[in-house]
């Protein structure tokens, strides 16, 4: 088993000056945005969004209901699941189909101006090593209470894109073992929409306990 | 109470977030920072920066924090300034744009910007670049304030001096204009050890309403604010006022005088105005607040509002909210960033909506709760 280093990530949010006062404009920004602010608004979005155990998961669907009160359009939006995607185009094509047809049906919904508008951010990120490796399952399993929610969120969410794997980092180490293949799978089945970091980080070692 | 250091701050940020910010500081190297405002006492700002700043340095990153000096005139160009950039209908003359330049060319004079990153706090020293020529270092603009509607003729002076910056700093996408610089969002943060926000004991509150004479019969409204225009002072006790006729209270308002503010004065003189002789407001003015008894007030409340009708972030939401009381604040500015309505909190737009707010959260005490715990 390679040694896994622990990674975390920091941020910085940019301000695009691009916003959008109706769907229209919207669909017009995700077509035309940086990959950047399709993370930001999504992946990043879900990261806060978790926190504070809102039912929402990305930006875009936040904004359509709570200023737009497209309600159907948002759920069609919050019901993505960003662990399926592991690039941001495919994530965007996704936006744009579900933006789309949604056009097609409700053409009227696209005119209709929001009472705030959309502002697009794009995000500076900054991935770094920290000082944790996990050597073993067990050495592994002391270093997760340890790490910090960043760290959590990198390793089980953000660095799918990195590894462009439909699988999170740490059920990836753990199925170089062929000891350890069903526990992967566990692992990869804890439904990270559901969960806040706090309560994924628990889940995970959980799954992991029954298996030391 | 002694400072705190970084690692007494590990229960309140979580597992090893301490940790990874020595991590992120040593990416940082020995690049060197200088903070500038306008005044050491008195404001978020200078409340920030007293904390940041000891702080970076523990980190490893050297920093240093320099007030600029001015007469009374220039504080009343800037507080002018202030207000225009909230969105104040006003029309300037030219000698006052020569004011605020001829004090910015001075501090210039007397002093250094020899390191790495110099970040430049609102607009009144923000012309100090002006006289920075041949730069090897950058130069970020922070601005606090709600630019929201900001008044053209001073937001066209001020410009290209904002343009010459390497960066500046948002606290809501609101507030940014069009600019040829890259711009940032970046919010402002309460020390959640200070005396301001730490836990006291049941009996120093009971002594501090006791010294200011506040009564604990009915429950307390408060609003904790500079005797600003912004923060609607008079529109405070005017939705006091309506909400009382349906649920007994009693309203606190609490301020203090920044020293780069000559307007607070007038605005008290407003304040008591619309106060009268009501027995059941108490107006409070301190020349300089005690934290600790900042915190008293706040803890003693039943609920806290923020009323402002332009606001850059309000702290003071942030403060009230880290004491799990339920806030009532003004839909402008960065206090939606921190009340999502509803579940943390009441945002209102008008001064009946304040009063609707106040009555039914006095009356509805679970409701009241479980917003203050929500945060």
């Amino acid at each position: 088993m390679r040694v896994f280093q622990f990674c975390s990530s920091a941020s910085l949010e940019k301000l695009t000056g691009r916003k959008a006062h109706n769907l229209d404009e919207l669909l017009d920004l995700v077509k035309t945005c940086s990959t950047s602010s399709i993370f930001y608004h999504t992946f990043s979005a879900f990261r806060k969004l978790r926190e504070v155990q809102t039912p929402y998961t990305n930006d875009f669907a936040v904004w359509i209901a709570r200023d737009l009160n497209e309600e159907a359009l948002a759920e069609k939006l919050l019901a993505i699941d960003l662990a399926e995607y592991n690039t941001i185009e495919s994530l965007r094509s996704r936006i744009l189909e579900i933006l789309e047809g949604y056009r097609s049906e409700n053409p009227s919904s696209f005119e209709r101006t929001a009472a705030e508008p959309f502002y697009l951010y794009s995000l500076v990120r900054f991935v770094y090593l920290t000082d944790k490796f996990a050597y073993n399952l067990s050495s592994f399993r002391q270093l997760l209470d340890t790490i910090s929610t960043d760290s959590v969120y990198y390793h089980f969410i953000e660095s799918r894109l990195q590894t462009q794997l439909q699988t999170d980092d740490f059920s990836n180490w753990m199925e170089e073992n062929p000891d350890y293949q069903e526990l992967a799978e566990k692992i990869r089945k804890i439904d990270m929409n559901i969960h806040t970091l706090e309560e994924l980080r628990v889940r995970i070692g959980e799954t992991v306990d029954q298996y030391l | 109470m002694s400072i705190p250091s970084l690692s007494d701050y590990k229960d309140v940020v979580g597992r090893d977030v301490v940790g990874e910010l020595y991590t992120l500081a040593s990416h940082v190297g020995n690049r060197s920072v200088t903070m500038v405002n306008s005044t050491a006492v008195g404001g978020g700002v200078a409340e920030m920066l007293h904390r940041v700043v000891p702080l970076l340095n523990e980190l490893g990153i050297e920093t240093r924090w320099e007030v600029i000096k001015g007469g009374a005139d220039f504080f009343d160009v800037t507080k002018a300034f202030h207000n225009a950039l909230q969105g104040k209908e006003e029309y300037f003359e030219q000698e006052v744009f020569k004011t605020y330049l001829a004090y910015n060319e001075m501090n210039y004079q007397e002093m250094s910007f020899d390191e790495d990153l110099v970040v430049i706090h609102d607009p009144q020293p923000a012309a100090l670049i002006k006289w920075q020529k041949k730069r090897k270092n950058k130069w970020v603009w922070r601005c606090h304030i709600d630019m929201s509607h900001p008044n053209q003729q001073v937001w066209d002076f001020l410009r290209p001096y904002v343009e010459l910056y390497d960066a500046a700093i948002f606290s809501s996408p609101l507030f940014s204009p069009q600019l040829k610089i890259p711009q940032y969002r970046f919010y402002p943060a309460i020390d959640p050890l200070a005396d301001k926000n730490r836990e006291l004991d049941g009996d120093y509150i009971d002594s501090v309403l006791e010294k200011y004479e506040i009564p604990r019969d009915k429950p307390i409204v408060t609003q904790i604010s500079r005797y600003d225009p912004w923060k609607d002072p008079v529109g405070v006790i005017q939705a006091f006022k309506m909400a009382r006729r349906h649920a007994d209270c009693r309203l606190l308002m609490v301020g203090d005088k920044a020293a780069d503010d000559p307007e607070a004065e007038e605005i008290l003189a407003q304040v008591n105005e619309a106060a009268g002789d009501d027995p059941d407001i108490k107006i409070i003015f301190l020349t300089r607040s005690i934290p600790t008894e900042i915190n008293a007030f706040q803890r003693a409340s039943d609920i806290v509002l923020q009323k402002s009708i332009r606001e850059g972030f309000a702290l003071t939401v942030s403060e009230a909210l880290w004491k799990y009381r339920p806030v009532i604040g003004g839909a402008v500015g960065g206090i939606p960033a921190q009340i999502i309505h509803g579940y943390t909190g009441m945002l209102v737009h008008s001064v009946e909506g304040a009063s609707l707010q106040i009555r039914s959260l006095l009356q509805q005490p679970e409701l009241a709760k479980k917003l203050g715990e929500n945060w």
